[in-house]
């Protein structure tokens, strides 16, 4: 990995980049999937390929393959494509001085070295604990394990390479002949430390308490969101608009608010590329700056965007550790590490009187990313009656505006969980609009 | 080769560039080279899969397939897999490309493109972006049969959008066109009319009012439409759905599930940004028809669900290198004889839902979600007040039920699905449809 990278780091200098930049991943992936109730076949995918960023006189071009042999030659079609590309007077130069905080729980050998046998054991684990309910059918659900290193070279003399492992498991379940409900449960670790069984049985009893749905008039009342729907609805939308790039291109709704209150002011939400056994966690970000901590909300005060490299060179700040690729094949840009969310803990649903408990939302992506208003389906949602789950509710629509749900949480549960990078309790929203 | 009782092996060769203009400026040029290929192999009833990068050892990723699949099926040996037979494919009828966008230079790509957003930048819009992918994709396909089959496709298509800001409001247009077809996309449909639309829409939406939600008759226009056809029943047809228990299609081949207005199909054989001449595990493309005259008549297979359920095999494709499951290509909502004068008449009050920003669907339970771009109020027969936030939600049988005019407009649009993980790109359509009751969700 590092041979190779540092001649297609020399081959994009020698075809005349002043700069240039490698991003080289490789990784294993083994995966099984379950489709009715069975397991239906195990995969093993091994992936590697490579970015390259090229900078000619303050143009930036980029290029990438999956090809050992052809990673010479991408390096010249990086520098050929910044050719092409006008010079970008914002442009300054990649991170330099790497100096790189010490960060845990990212890589357990006991994942890398995991064998199929036991892949397979901890499936069927899964599948059990979704069968130790009556009349659940696990409808498809998979499970897998992955370990990948990430090498980052630069010619600022960035050098970082970061290995990492997770396991995740997801089962999805139905229930009941004539009105059937589903439900899913998910779970995702840099360790093994998931108890694939009870992952399994969470998702049957989700579906069979959510039988026999009552039908319920439009009106406003007191949500509580799931950490499931808290990621759905919030880490999308609120990330888009710290985004600094989306500021800069006047694309936020957050454009000239840092220092303001818009939130609760016992919300706090920080952006934490080192969070120990993080999803995201990381020595670097996917440009080679360390990761660091990031206040994003404090007592409800807006304190900071996100930025890489580039976006803080604009307004000539440093990074906050916030480049993101999604493959190698793409070039990066502003992405949240982990993400987490905090508030005061209490037991959110005996404190309520009256409400709704929603589990999962389906159609986030629909929302008005600038705006923050949306309208989505709820799944698995219940009556809250004198602090209780009271009544399941078969079809739900839940309508607001994610700016206001941040002004107006009034709770959290002790139920905080990380959700791929989100890390959240259950939330409760005052006078959320929800249509039967 | 070990004894496995099928395998299968993809090999992709693929280049792909795109191209980002921002606000008038070069955001990103990017060429990507790929190459690699997807194995499958099965025994009893297991599959095991194996995907690697660059020039692998075929031979090795082979071995390493069946190893999986004989291992899975020792320790877990589960009812026996049969596949539908299938004939070697025929190439015929490719789509031929006018303009290679490879003869084209990258300069005369980014002159165009900034002279969309160009014409995106009218007075109230805060910013623009467009962006212009090409692919050029080789697929090589050979199996245990001796099927060895081989072909070339180009794709390209752009994407236009602009952003209307006033007083603390946003609001986005956007305009795209995607096929399988060169560089003449951009000419074929008026690009930089496209522009000039996806700013205007967005400088319309800031005046719109929110909607009011309720539960009132609707007509949706084809992109609307086309997308229900595509989310709510192309995915419940999906024979791999169906014998998860998760659609609401299951046993219901034959009955009257729909309006006898409506005839949906899926035709992977048109040229449209689906198109594909054989699958990817061999198989010759063909139409299938879905729903004939409100009947269900057939799901969309691939040879293992076929040989389960019967009905014809060819729509198995995948992502790259990922493992092939069942999909759509393009699927549509056929013309019926309706005029959309005669839909408003026959409404008086309720609302135009236009456009899509996507939406979700649960096939077990059969309920959808879906975002218009915007909203006219209806009232006495004729199209008033501008909505925008405007949602469609409700259950899938019953809007196929409560269809009472289908229009003679049919119009395709391309986008990428979405399934398990993987994307391809499909396209889907619809001519203007008439519902006589339907969930509206508003702010």
């Amino acid at each position: 990995m590092y041979d190779i990278s540092r001649k297609a780091l020399s081959a994009a200098l020698r075809a005349g980049a002043d700069e240039a930049e490698v991003y080289m991943v490789k990784s294993e992936v083994t995966s099984i999937d379950i489709r009715k109730g069975l397991i239906e076949g195990s995969k093993e995918n091994i992936n590697q390929g490579m970015g390259i960023r090229a900078v000619v006189n303050g143009a930036v071009g980029f290029a990438s393959t999956n090809v050992v042999m052809k990673m010479e030659e991408a390096a010249r079609t990086a520098v050929s494509s910044a050719r092409i590309r006008g010079r970008d007077p914002a442009w300054r130069s990649f991170p330099t001085d790497g100096k790189y905080p010490e960060i845990k729980g990212t890589f357990d050998p006991h994942i890398k070295d995991m064998e199929l046998d036991e892949c397979i054991e901890l499936s069927t684990n899964m599948l059990e604990g979704a069968s130790s309910l009556p009349d659940v059918l696990v409808t498809a659900g998979s499970f897998s394990r992955v370990a990948s290193r990430r090498l980052i070279l630069n010619s600022n003399g960035i050098e970082v390479e970061d290995k990492g492992t997770a396991i995740s498991g997801f089962v999805d379940v139905i229930t009941g002949q004539e009105e059937p409900t589903t439900a899913y449960e998910y779970d995702m670790s840099r360790k093994m430390d998931i108890d694939f069984f009870n992952l399994g049985k969470a998702a049957s009893e989700l579906a069979s308490m959510s039988r026999q749905g009552i039908s319920i008039e439009p009106h406003r009342t007191e949500v509580v969101l799931h950490p499931f729907a808290v990621t759905d609805l919030l880490t999308g939308i609120f990330s888009f608009a710290i985004d600094a790039d989306n500021v800069q291109k006047g694309r936020s709704s957050l454009i000239g608010r840092t220092g303001e209150m818009i939130a609760s002011e016992k919300l706090s939400i920080i952006d934490d590329g080192l969070l120990e056994g993080g999803i995201e966690t990381a020595m670097a970000d996917d440009e080679g700056v360390p990761s660091q901590t990031t206040p994003i909300i404090e007592k409800g005060i807006f304190k900071s965007y996100l930025y890489d490299n580039y976006t803080a060179g604009k307004e000539g700040i440093n990074s906050t550790g916030n480049a993101s690729r999604q493959s190698y094949s793409s070039p990066p840009s502003v992405g949240i590490r982990n993400f987490i969310i905090g508030y005061e803990k209490s037991n959110v649903i005996e404190d309520t009187d009256k409400g709704i408990y929603i589990n999962t939302v389906i159609g986030a992506h629909t929302a008005n990313y600038i705006s923050g208003d949306f309208s989505v389906e709820a799944r698995n949602a219940f009556t809250i009656e004198k602090g209780t789950l009271a009544r399941p509710i078969k079809s739900l629509m839940l309508s607001g505006n994610v700016f206001d749900i941040l002004r107006n949480i009034n709770g959290a549960g002790k139920d905080r969980r990380q959700v791929g990078g989100t890390v959240t309790p259950s939330l409760r929203i005052a006078d959320m609009s929800v249509v039967g | 080769m070990k004894n496995v009782d099928f395998y299968d092996v993809r090999v992709v060769d693929a280049t792909t560039t795109s191209i980002i203009i921002d606000n008038g400026n070069v955001e990103e040029i990017s060429v990507n080279y790929t190459r690699g290929g997807g194995i499958r192999a099965l025994c009893g009833g297991s599959w095991g899969f194996t995907s690697a990068d660059g020039y692998f050892n075929e031979k090795k990723a082979l071995n390493a397939a069946s190893e999986l699949a004989i291992s899975m099926h020792s320790r877990n040996p589960k009812e026996k897999v049969e596949l539908a037979p299938v004939e070697k494919p025929v190439l015929k009828d490719l789509p031929s490309v006018k303009i290679d966008p490879r003869d084209i230079s990258i300069e005369e790509k980014v002159e165009l493109l900034k002279e969309m957003n160009k014409r995106a930048k009218l007075d109230g819009i805060s910013s623009t972006s467009t962006a212009y992918s090409e692919a050029e994709v080789k697929i090589c396909y050979t199996n245990i049969d001796g099927i060895d089959c081989e072909y070339e496709l180009i794709r390209s298509g752009f994407v236009v959008s602009a952003v209307a800001s006033e007083n603390g409001i946003y609001q986005a247009g956007r305009e795209s066109k995607f096929g399988v077809k060169g560089y003449e996309i951009f000419d074929e449909n008026d690009a930089l009319e496209l522009a000039a639309n996806a700013a205007n829409e967005a400088l319309q939406l800031i005046h719109a009012k929110p909607a009011k939600g309720g539960n009132m008759p609707v007509i949706l226009d084809q992109e609307l439409a086309g997308v229900f056809v595509h989310e709510a029943v192309g995915h419940a047809s999906e024979a791999d759905l169906v014998l998860e228990g998760s659609s609401i299609l299951d046993k219901m081949i034959g009955k009257q599930i729909a309006s006898p207005l409506i005839t949906i199909v899926d035709d992977p054989t048109l040229h449209e940004y689906g198109y594909f001449p054989f699958d990817d595990e061999g198989t010759q493309s063909q139409r299938t028809t879905i729903i004939k005259d409100g009947i269900l008549s057939s799901y969309l297979h691939s040879r293992e669900t076929s040989a389960k359920l019967g009905g014809d095999p060819g729509h198995s494709r995948c992502q790259g290198y990922s493992m092939p499951i069942v999909r759509m290509s393009n699927t549509y909502l056929d013309n019926g004889n309706s005029t959309f004068d005669e839909m408003l008449e026959e409404i008086g009050e309720g609302m135009y839902l236009i456009g899509s920003r996507g939406g979700q669907v649960n096939t077990g339970e059969g309920i959808f979600q879906f975002n218009a771009e915007k909203a006219y109020l209806i009232e006495n027969g004729e199209i008033t007040t501008l909505m925008r936030d405007v949602s469609l939600s409700g259950k899938t049988l019953e809007i196929l039920n409560n269809v009472t005019h289908v229009g003679n407009d049919l119009k395709m649009n391309s986008g990428r699905c979405g399934k398990g993980g993987q994307l391809v790109p499909v396209s889907d359509g619809s001519p203007h449809i008439c519902i006589s009751k339907a969930v509206v969700g508003g702010t």
